[in-house]
């Protein structure tokens, strides 16, 4: 079953929608559902068009395609457990929040907080991901503990904050504080960052670029080669007396 | 005018000896009264529920600026309590330090109808009295912070009883605060060197008292004031194994001084109840403790029990706090009151498979259920410290049975067994008991019997709360499901003569008083023309002496609000 709902022009196109019904299991039983503008309770066709074609069993069988201005619709995928979500543009806030099953698919850009608290599944991002992506929420000490965040462009500050579990890939550049509080789980930035794994006590992380502003808590260990390319290899952050590993392929500490 | 009639009410009132007695209660003008007009007055059919007057919290943190650091620090908590906007009700959030409202909704919804802050700081007591606005369902009353206020310590020092009953008198009424606190008296101040006090013999830094000194002199200040509650103590050596000895020695400091209620209200005793000289040999000592009360009605305790699950610690006990942070490496909030005391937030999570955890919970239950006379020993968990208030129906069922106790009993730390004496204590509370340890002996332990507080009696305030329950068709040793799921949600909340929650939802806006003292001090004594108060409170304090009173108006700046002030007749 496949849903595609296409934004409607609205009159005030810069009010967050929070669309926290957008999950494929809803759509089993209907697309009689609704969302919220501020304090508005809005049916679903009040904001989008809604068009289905088939009809699923299972939440896995259903598909979800959002089309147009989707940049401000927030918590879309939240809960989510199986079945597949493709945002053709851009995407609001908290996208993919406690997800545990399925996958969400971004062609644009992805605002702050994806995938937050992840407990499994996958989200894909073609384009950029703002802060706190796959991170813990405020005050949490446990952020994303499964699944797979995969971002094709370039990340915000504090990205993988609190990881405890799962994998998260950024294709481009992290901005501060990558890996912050991470105590499991897989971190792997292609580009460079700013004082990465800040108080980390496990898990792994790699930064195949440059990590600048690098933490003086961390130990080096050594070279190692991986994927035909050098690692120097640290751990820490001793500073909490933390036994993660971080690979970055050059550093730079502060001046 | 306004008129109330309750039918086939099950009551239960020790004060006034009544038990389980079915009767109707007539209200007129938010007071009790014999009769009123059974043809124009508001009828509420009880069908033979149990009838208790409001629910009385002796010792709860729910308002002030170290239970909104609370908040603060934990916006995890913030999200584990959410509720939407209904009716009357505005939302809330929080679990283990809700919002004002929040603290305010639920502990209406369990039939609680006054409630007694556990320590306020009197340079921060505006944020207190602010924060009782906005709690708008229960009576107020703030205990005030004494255990490191350096005119009392120097007072103390000098020997002078009428000096340190003079500067309670005035800071109480200037404060407008119910109640003397001593948390850790003489630890709070050594915290701001960096210390501690090990017991009730060891100085404090500079001062050169010794909190067995501070005890003594401020008991019998407090009744040199004639104040309607007692000193509410928070004994030396919070939370440290073997601290039951120095906690007893504490206890027997107290000479029986008062008639009408005890001269000595000790605080959350479950955390000072521990054996043992370190955590590998950790166990109960709650048997001594209670013995040692048990022979002196100079004193009444409160249990401090500890429920598992997530909750906040906070206190005014800055160096206990700091030795709790360095166990736990968790968020850790710390404060240093100027001139007056300290204080510590950390989140914690007690665990059942946690032994000193374990330990923990069997004390508190063994405290109340091995003192003898209930009146001595009150229900409370400390809140939020040894669990939120939400689970007080769950200790209610487990003082009521000893079913409950063992299958609770089996799920905990397999070790336990062998530290506490809980499996062998047979007791089982009855229905009385209960309404003595959640209400009755609380008003009389406050001293606010007068006030008609804590009682049905003719001329009491309209406080009642009817649980769904009958009690003669419940066995609650057995059911004792069902007495906490009763006691977890009202049928009616009534206060002062208003039906303020039916059925766990609000219905009213707020309509509370906050009550505070003023005992009448001579001129000779009045500090304000005490020079050497004056000039030394100028020049450490960051206030100005004539701002840091909390003005009356402050306490009535909505048209429906009450303030309470009960006068003293003090003997100086």
């Amino acid at each position: 079953m496949r849903v595609t709902l296409t934004v409607r022009p609205r009159e005030k196109p810069f009010l967050p929608i929070e669309a926290e019904t957008i999950v494929p299991r809803n759509f089993l039983d209907g697309t009689d559902t609704t969302v919220w503008r501020g304090n508005r309770e809005l049916p679903l066709d009040a904001v989008f068009s809604v068009s289905v074609e088939g009809n699923a069993e299972t939440a896995a069988e259903v598909e979800v395609v959002m089309r147009g201005d989707t940049a401000l619709i927030k918590r879309v995928g939240e809960y989510m457990d199986a079945g597949r979500i493709v945002v053709e543009g851009d995407i609001g806030m908290h996208c993919g929040n406690f997800m545990s099953g399925g996958t969400i698919e971004i062609g644009g850009n992805a605002d702050g907080w994806l995938g937050r608290e992840m407990r499994g599944g996958s989200i894909i991002c073609r384009g950029d991901a703002a802060d706190y992506c796959a991170s813990g929420y405020r005050g949490d000490k446990k952020g994303m503990t499964g699944g797979v965040v995969e971002v094709f462009g370039s990340v915000g500050d504090f990205a993988a904050e609190h990881l405890a579990g799962g994998t998260v890939i950024v294709h481009g550049s992290a901005g501060d504080m990558a890996g912050a509080e991470m105590h499991g789980g897989t971190l792997i930035i292609y580009g460079d960052c700013t004082r990465p794994c800040a108080n980390m006590t496990g898990g792994t992380a790699f930064v195949h670029g440059t990590a600048y502003d690098m933490l003086p808590t961390f130990r080096r260990v050594g070279t190692i080669r991986r994927e035909g390319r050098t690692f120097i290899q640290f751990t820490g952050d001793i500073a909490n007396r933390g036994k993660g590993n971080l690979f970055v392929g050059d550093c730079r500490y502060m001046d | 005018m306004s008129e109330l009639l309750i039918r086939n009410a099950c009551v239960i009132d020790p004060i006034n000896g009544i038990d389980g007695e079915t009767m109707d209660i007539a209200i007129r003008d938010g007071r009790i009264v014999e009769d009123v007009n059974d043809s124009t007055a508001e009828v509420v059919d009880a069908g033979g529920a149990l009838t208790l007057p409001g629910g009385i919290d002796s010792h709860t943190h729910i308002c002030g600026t170290k239970v909104n650091f609370g908040r603060y620090m934990s916006p995890e908590d913030m999200r584990a309590g959410r509720t939407p906007r209904m009716g009357r009700m505005h939302a809330t959030s929080g679990y283990s330090v809700p919002t004002t409202y929040g603290t305010s909704y639920r502990y209406s919804a369990m039939g609680y109808t006054t409630l007694l802050e556990g320590a306020m700081a009197p340079l921060e007591a505006r944020h207190t009295h602010e924060e009782f606005l906005y709690t708008p369902l229960q009576d107020t009353l703030a205990n005030t912070l004494f255990d490191g206020n350096w005119a009392v310590m120097e007072a103390v020092r000098d020997g002078d009883t009428k000096r340190v009953a003079a500067i309670i008198g005035w800071t109480l009424s200037a404060v407008k605060g119910f109640a003397v606190k001593l948390t850790n008296p003489g630890g709070t101040e050594a915290w701001g060197w960096g210390k501690n006090v090990s017991c009730i013999r060891d100085p404090v830094p500079y001062f050169e008292v010794t909190p067995a000194e501070m005890i003594q002199t401020i008991v019998r200040a407090n009744e040199l004031l004639h104040l309607p509650h007692s000193v509410h103590l928070h004994c030396n050596n919070l939370g440290t194994p073997g601290n039951y000895s120095c906690t007893i020695g504490s206890l027997g400091l107290i000479p029986d001084l008062n008639d009408r209620r005890q001269t000595l209200y000790a605080t959350h005793v479950q955390f000072h109840a521990y054996g043992g000289s370190g955590w590998d040999d950790f166990c109960s000592r709650s048997e001594p403790i209670a013995r040692f009360v048990n022979m002196r009605p100079q004193i009444v305790i409160d249990m401090g029990q500890v429920m598992f699950g997530k909750t906040t610690t906070m206190t005014a006990d800055g160096p206990m706090e700091f030795n709790l942070y360095r166990l736990h490496h968790n968020k850790w909030s710390n404060h240093d009151v100027e001139l007056e005391t300290a204080s510590g937030i950390i989140p914690v999570l007690y665990r059942r498979k946690n032994l000193v955890n374990s330990v923990m919970w069997a004390i508190g239950l063994e405290l109340a259920l091995l003192t003898e006379n209930p009146w001595q020993c009150l229900l409370t968990t400390d809140n939020p410290n040894g669990a939120p208030f939400v689970r007080y129906p769950e200790i209610i069922g487990l003082l009521m049975s000893k079913r409950y106790r063992d299958a609770e009993f089996a799920t905990v730390h397999p070790e336990t067994g062998h530290r506490v004496p809980l499996p062998a204590i047979e007791r089982e509370m009855d229905w009385h008991e209960i309404a003595v340890m959640t209400r009755s002996g609380q008003a009389k332990a406050l001293g606010v019997l007068e006030i008609g507080k804590g009682h049905l009696g003719v001329g009491a305030e309209a406080d009642v709360a009817i649980y769904p329950i009958r009690i003669d068709e419940v066995d609650p040793s057995v059911e004792y499901q069902k007495v906490v799921d009763a006691f977890r949600c009202t049928d009616y909340t009534i206060k002062r003569g208003r039906i303020v929650s039916r059925r766990g939802e609000c219905l009213v806006d707020g309509n509370n008083t906050t009550v505070w003292v003023r005992p009448k001090i001579s001129d000779s004594y009045d500090m304000v023309r005490d020079e050497e108060f004056v000039r030394k409170f100028d020049r450490y304090y960051t206030v100005r002496m004539s701002n840091y009173p909390v003005q009356e108006e402050y306490l009535r700046r909505n048209l429906w609000r009450r303030n309470l002030c009960i006068e003293t007749e003090a003997e100086l």
